[in-house]
């Protein structure tokens, strides 16, 4: 169970980012947070993980406030919360099979069970084949698979997914959002997504937030009176 | 295990910074190394010259036993001394003869009667040599006291002055390998900016980011304190034979190779604490995880 309570963040420019949002999000929960950019989508995943502190409020993880947690337990907020970053942050230096590795090196996970689960995930995202390939040599899909790759390969309970949908054309899009689906169902994970794209929103039919100017004006399930995109 | 052959992959990954690294580090405890065996052979040589008889003291003819028995007590006395062996007049014919044995025209004439009775004094520290021939010397009995006063002071200084050098200039190189560590890691992780801000995002620990710049560093400081003790190894047995004919009588040679696997473990240990140091102040300079 993930709890925002009252957080805003204005940012040291006087941008206000976020202002007094009060959500619940309940486990297994796949939620779309939508609204146009410099809205605060963002900022409310990076809060999340606390790459970012809120100018005030506060965010329950699981009952616990998760700003009060001291700086060396910050890895283990994180090892929970798996991030599918918008900018992808993939080691272009690096193969698909060592970046999606990365999480369980982390973890000090055995060279045995780093090969075995990082191949059932790669399998389950649909990049076996991409296994040995470098990021440079992904298509647009790909890459963006690599990247729900490494972020649900240490079996994270909450999953981040910022703009997973982009830079990709409408099918590979949707065959993402139907991947983080199959995800959400399959392994319970709970998924918040930002986007911007309410043609996928509209099609998936999940519990939506919108933001606007960082205020969070709606918070309610999609029933196709979006315009689309 | 596993870590050390990650910070091996990240080294071939840029080897000239580490080249620089290591060679910095090669060339300070090169030139340690160098100091380190000059100052030992130095006090060889003073403790060569320490255990040889360095006061000479030679009496007038008509000086008795019981005088020289007076002497050598007072000498005794100072507790400066190591030793003190007198040489009668007959011993003093019998060494002389020894020595010049091939020279019959110089052995012909002489006799005990021409050559004095004396005492050969060895001091425990050759700053003490001067003390000693001061007291000996304004005895009525002692006709001439012979010293190597002036050697054994230039030795003494020499080995102050290598001393004192070698600890300056291998401070300041010590400190130039520093900053070279310092830097060479601080580029490493400014390379490696991206890297480190996604491994702290997918939760690696501080220490778990930090732990290849560690290694990084203490490996620079093993590799260079070893390649250093090596070259000074090689060039000591390589010019062993120049040094012992310059050094003459004083046997420094077969040199324990223990000594060197203590230099090298020593060395190391400092080079080490100097790579890890180094890498913990890149760290903390440099790496900014949020």
């Amino acid at each position: 169970m993930i709890n925002f309570q009252q957080v805003s963040k204005k940012f040291p420019t006087g941008q206000i980012a976020l202002e007094e949002i009060d959500v619940e999000i309940p486990d297994g929960d796949f939620i779309f947070i939508v609204g146009p950019s410099g809205a605060g989508k963002s900022t409310l995943l990076k809060l999340l993980t606390r790459e970012i502190l809120p100018t005030t409020g506060t965010i329950f993880y699981n009952k616990e406030d998760i700003f009060k947690i001291p700086a060396k337990k910050i890895p283990q907020l994180r090892r929970k919360i798996g991030t599918v970053f918008q900018d992808f942050k993939l080691l272009l230096n690096r193969t698909v099979f060592e970046n999606v590795a990365l999480p369980l090196e982390v973890l000090g996970r055995s060279d045995a069970e780093i090969e075995k689960i990082v191949s059932v995930t790669l399998d389950k995202v649909g990049i076996l084949d991409k296994a040995e390939s470098f990021p440079l040599q992904l298509s647009g899909g790909e890459i963006q698979r690599t990247a729900i790759a490494r972020a649900i390969v240490s079996s994270p309970e909450v999953l981040l997914a910022d703009e997973p949908t982009g830079d990709l054309d409408p099918k590979t899009a949707k065959e993402i959002v139907e991947l983080l689906n199959q995800i959400n169902s399959e392994l319970k994970t709970t998924i918040l997504m930002a986007t911007h794209n309410m043609t996928i929103v509209d099609h998936f039919k999940k519990r939506i937030l919108e933001l606007d100017n960082g205020k969070l004006v709606k918070d309610h399930k999609t029933t196709k009176t979006h315009e689309t995109n | 295990m596993k870590q050390i052959k990650k910070t091996f992959r990240l080294l071939r990954r840029s080897p000239y910074q580490a080249l620089a690294a290591a060679l910095a580090m090669s060339l300070t405890f090169f030139v340690s190394s160098v100091f380190v065996v000059l100052i030992i052979g130095g006090q060889m040589v003073l403790n060569y010259i320490e255990r040889r008889p360095q006061v000479i003291v030679f009496f007038k003819d008509d000086v008795n036993d019981t005088q020289i028995n007076e002497i050598i007590n007072e000498v005794d006395s100072t507790n400066l001394s190591s030793g003190v062996k007198y040489v009668s007049k007959e011993e003093a014919l019998a060494i002389y003869r020894e020595r010049n044995k091939d020279d019959p025209l110089l052995l012909e004439s002489v006799t005990a009667d021409f050559l004095p009775a004396s005492i050969d004094i060895s001091v425990k520290k050759a700053q003490d040599i001067n003390g000693i021939a001061q007291i000996v010397k304004d005895r009525p009995e002692v006709d001439k006291v012979i010293t190597p006063e002036n050697l054994v002071n230039q030795l003494v200084k020499w080995t102050s002055t290598l001393r004192l050098g070698g600890i300056v200039f291998v401070t300041t190189l010590l400190s130039v390998s520093f900053l070279i560590v310092i830097m060479v890691i601080g580029m490493r992780i400014a390379i490696r900016r991206e890297e480190i801000s996604i491994m702290s995002l997918v939760g690696a620990t501080k220490w778990y980011i930090a732990k290849p710049f560690f290694i990084e560093g203490a490996l620079y400081g093993i590799i260079g304190s070893s390649i250093a003790v090596f070259l000074v190894y090689g060039a000591l047995l390589f010019y062993s034979p120049n040094i012992q004919e310059f050094l003459g009588p004083i046997q420094v040679f077969p040199i324990d190779p223990r000594f060197f696997l203590y230099l090298w473990a020593g060395e190391g240990l400092v080079a080490a604490a100097v790579g890890i140091i180094g890498a913990g102040i890149a760290l903390a300079r440099y790496l900014r995880v949020k």
